[in-house]
């Protein structure tokens, strides 16, 4: 298989003199069509992690690859240019435009690629069924529900038919119901469609819906967890398993 | 108490800072330069030739004008300051949240404001010093004034004025932003940053309509005003005026509804790059904004008006005067019986003006009636006149007195009806002048008389050309620069709104070029759709005006162009640009 994404020897540090290591030599890598998350508790580098890789934040150390291209060392215009056309995003706070309908926020990501204006209406309709929002596209974002607004930030994400789509935290405002309808959405994504999701996440649940999970203490990594062949409620009973040792583990220090 | 973090808050935010304290200091300033203008050298000329009557005059209109002018300066102020706050109203909220009184905070703010606001004063002030010393020595070239040495002057009462006019719009400034701060709640105050703009859906068919009955009544104001021209201020002209305004106000609101939807119209134009996004930036604005982009339009058509007709008239007053005031002095005698025999230029030179020691070419002669009740000019004399002065002068001579050339050989028939002295200056004229007004007030004994001297119609002149020039420019001036920072400061808060958006541009892997220009887009569209009417209405409102002065004078039409759009491009140009830099920079630290 592809590989789309690798991380190697990744390093964040902040601080001068005490220097805190919020990501500490990082190995991953993610093939295409694999549906991965990062798992840990507060403070644990997973966002700093994806925030790397989304190009948001600079490593101080260590490269990622995407789809073979080196993109740390990327300067400002060549870094637009990757996100918009290599990267989808979902955030937690969802990042919709307010002045924009939901229609119109899918749409802007296409038209800042240069997509032709012919293709835009259809390939918006085409994403917006597949995420199940195709009634509320003429709304605006404080016209709809979190769940619609996180399907949209969704579907705008995946609508430029990105390598990679990155996700932090996307249920982690919703409510149980909302949440499971999004990560249905994602499955139906990533296996209709192909689509290669790494997503970071601190809910064991939300978690359960991935092939890999990649455990993160301290800024480095702590264990691996494969899905296989398991169902999802056995999986998600290891991971509670790995997340009750995460957590033993912290109050052996205290 | 607070005092060390009130300074260092203002110079953390002195980018903020620095819109509200340049228009501050700027107002300053201007209202300086305007009440400081007895010590502008034309102005001193004036006064020290017999003209107090035409100073006193002038400085009273002044003093009217300035207090309309405190009302325009004191909104601004008002308005920028709000700015201000609603931007940091954040902030201002942690501290409550930290735990201090509102009154400590009121406290702070205040110790704020008065901070920056007599920063700003002393900066205008002496600004404003500079200024009116620069203008005087450009307007003394400007108007002819013969200068003396160069003096620095400062005028105390203005000073004054100014101090005490600024004081009391700090206080008024002062007032609302403690009484608002107290009204205010909390969570208000914590989640200003998050509060959506409306956004208001009307249809598409509503809009299509205010925007051409928008047109409409600005088309009858239009033909109302071509048509009855501009000096009938009757209830007609009110009527006018109004059809205008509401026609100015029905045409930004119907564009506001319409343009959107045109430009979605076309999926082209719409669906490419970041279009969608600043319409929808723009339309969000426009529709609350519709209301200030009106008052921007009006503002800005007064100052173009003001300004190109200010100086339109001032070249035309100078051409009148010139043709109408031909010789350096020209007195004109009624002798008690017709008839009688004068003799002027001996009458004079007796009271100590000597035609022969203080005029190059002069003339002195009688009007005459001859025995068929003709009016005229004998020819012997005519003849002299036109040696002395040419054909062109005597004839205009002729034209002026409405009288003719009466043949010479009517014997002795004469009477003599008005006499008449008339000269050119040679060498010294101010010693001449005085010399001439000292015999001609010792002259009550020779029957009535009038007289008219070149200079001063000169003075009459000067005195109109500053009143017109300086008012016209100064108004135009000020309502300029009051247009542009509201301008200015509403596109910088909407820029400090739109960070949030610029953020998740940025993410979605727009370059920081098409930021820039999306937003320079929007600046653009905000700035020149009001001056785009503005011009329209002004250049038939200047159509109307010309056609009057036309009647009195030919309209240098090139001129007052040139100098309204200097000032255009000068002033509403610096803002824009300084607008677009200020919005970037604002994004750019954000994203």
């Amino acid at each position: 298989m592809d590989q789309i994404l690798e991380v190697k020897g990744l390093c964040r540090d902040y601080g001068k003199g005490s220097i805190t290591h919020a990501v500490d030599h990082v190995d991953l890598s993610v093939e295409k069509g694999e549906f991965v998350g990062i798992m840990g508790p507060s403070g644990s580098g997973k966002t700093t992690l994806l925030n790397c890789i989304a190009t948001i934040d600079r490593p101080t150390g260590g490269s990622i690859r995407v789809e073979g291209q080196e993109i740390t060392g990327l300067k400002p215009k060549a870094l637009a240019k990757f996100r918009r056309e290599r990267l989808g995003f979902v955030f937690q706070d969802c990042n919709l435009l307010d002045t924009l309908t939901a229609f119109e926020n899918i749409a802007l990501a296409l038209t800042i690629r240069g997509t032709p204006a012919g293709q835009v209406e259809g390939l918006v309709r085409e994403t917006a069924g597949l995420l199940e929002i195709g009634d509320c596209l003429n709304k605006y974002p404080y016209q709809m529900s979190g769940g619609q607004q996180q399907r949209t930030a969704a579907a705008r994400a995946i609508v430029t038919r990105p390598a990679l789509i990155l996700a932090d935290e996307p249920t982690g405002a919703l409510d149980s119901k909302a949440s499971r309808l999004l990560l249905d959405r994602f499955e139906a994504l990533n296996t209709q469609l192909a689509a290669t999701i790494l997503m970071v996440t601190h809910d064991a649940f939300t978690a359960s819906y991935c092939h890999r999970i990649l455990f993160l203490r301290d800024g480095a990594v702590f264990t691996q967890l494969e899905r296989g062949t398991l169902s999802r409620r056995d999986f998600f009973r290891r991971i509670m398993d790995v997340v009750a040792t995460l957590g033993g583990d912290q109050s052996d220090v205290l | 108490m607070f005092s060390k973090l009130a300074v260092k808050n203002v110079g953390r935010s002195f980018r903020d800072y620095g819109v509200y304290f340049l228009t501050v200091a700027f107002g300053v300033c201007l209202f300086y330069v305007f009440n400081a203008l007895e010590t502008q050298t034309v102005l001193q000329y004036l006064s020290g030739n017999q003209r107090q009557d035409l100073v006193d005059s002038i400085m009273r209109l002044i003093g009217m004008l300035s207090v309309f002018v405190w009302v325009v300066l004191a909104f601004l102020i008002l308005y920028a300051s709000g700015f201000l706050v609603r931007r940091r109203s954040r902030e201002l909220g942690t501290y409550l949240l930290l735990g201090m009184e509102r009154r400590q905070v009121a406290g702070l703010l205040l110790a704020e404001t008065a901070f920056t606001a007599l920063t700003a004063l002393a900066v205008g002030l002496a600004l404003g010093v500079v200024l009116s010393q620069a203008l005087s020595v450009f307007t003394a070239g400007l108007f002819a004034v013969p200068q003396t040495a160069f003096r620095f002057s400062v005028s105390v009462p203005a000073l004054v004025r100014t101090a005490l006019a600024f004081v009391g719009i700090f206080l008024l400034v002062m007032v609302c932003h403690t009484l608002s701060l107290f009204r205010k709640r909390l969570i208000d105050l914590l989640r200003a940053n998050r509060t959506n703009q409306e956004l208001k859906a009307r249809s598409l068919g509503a809009s299509v309509a205010l925007f051409l009955v928008g047109c409409a009544l600005l088309g009858v104001a239009y033909a109302m005003l071509l048509i009855r021209g501009m000096l009938r201020v009757d209830a007609l002209f009110w009527v006018m005026i109004g059809l205008g305004s509401l026609g100015t106000l029905l045409f930004f609101r119907g564009l506001s509804g319409f343009l959107l939807r045109l430009c979605q119209g076309s999926k082209k134009l719409y669906y490419k790059g970041l279009n969608l996004f600043i319409l929808r930036q723009f339309n969000a604005g426009i529709n609350t904004t519709y209301r200030s982009m009106t008052v921007i339009c009006l503002m800005l058509l007064l100052a173009i008006g003001i300004t190109a007709t200010s100086v339109g008239l001032n070249n035309t007053v100078e051409r009148m005067t010139e043709e109408a005031q031909p010789w350096s002095v020209e007195l004109t005698v009624w002798p008690e019986e017709e008839g009688q025999a004068m003799d002027l230029p001996a009458a004079l030179a007796e009271r100590g003006f000597d035609p022969d020691r203080w005029c190059g070419p002069w003339a002195a002669f009688p009007l005459c009636r001859d025995s068929q009740g003709e009016f005229g000019l004998r020819e012997a004399d005519y003849a002299a006149l036109e040696s002395a002065w040419g054909t062109e002068r005597a004839q205009a001579f002729l034209k002026h007195q409405g009288a003719e050339v009466l043949p010479n050989d009517d014997g002795g028939a004469y009477t003599a009806v008005l006499w008449h002295f008339l000269a050119d200056y040679a060498g010294d004229p101010q010693g001449a002048e005085e010399a001439f007004l000292a015999a001609v007030s010792d002259l009550t004994n020779t029957g009535g008389y009038s007289y008219s001297t070149k200079q001063a119609a000169w003075m009459d002149l000067m005195g109109t050309k500053v009143l017109v020039l300086f008012i016209g420019l100064y108004l135009g001036v000020v309502f300029l620069v009051a247009s542009a920072a509201v301008l200015a400061l509403q596109q910088l808060s909407q820029a400090a709104d739109s960070a949030g958006r610029y953020q998740i541009l940025s993410r979605l892997g727009v370059s920081e070029r098409d930021r820039g220009r999306s937003v320079d887009v929007q600046v653009f569209l905000a700035f020149f759709l009001p001056l785009a009417l503005a011009l329209i209405h002004a250049v038939v409102g200047m159509t109307a005006a010309n056609e009057i002065i036309a009647q009195v004078g030919r309209v240098d039409v090139g001129a007052s162009g040139a100098v309204t759009a200097l000032l255009l491009v000068a002033v509403y140009g610096g803002y824009f640009l300084a607008t677009c830099w200020g919005s970037r920079r604002m994004l750019r630290a954000s994203a």
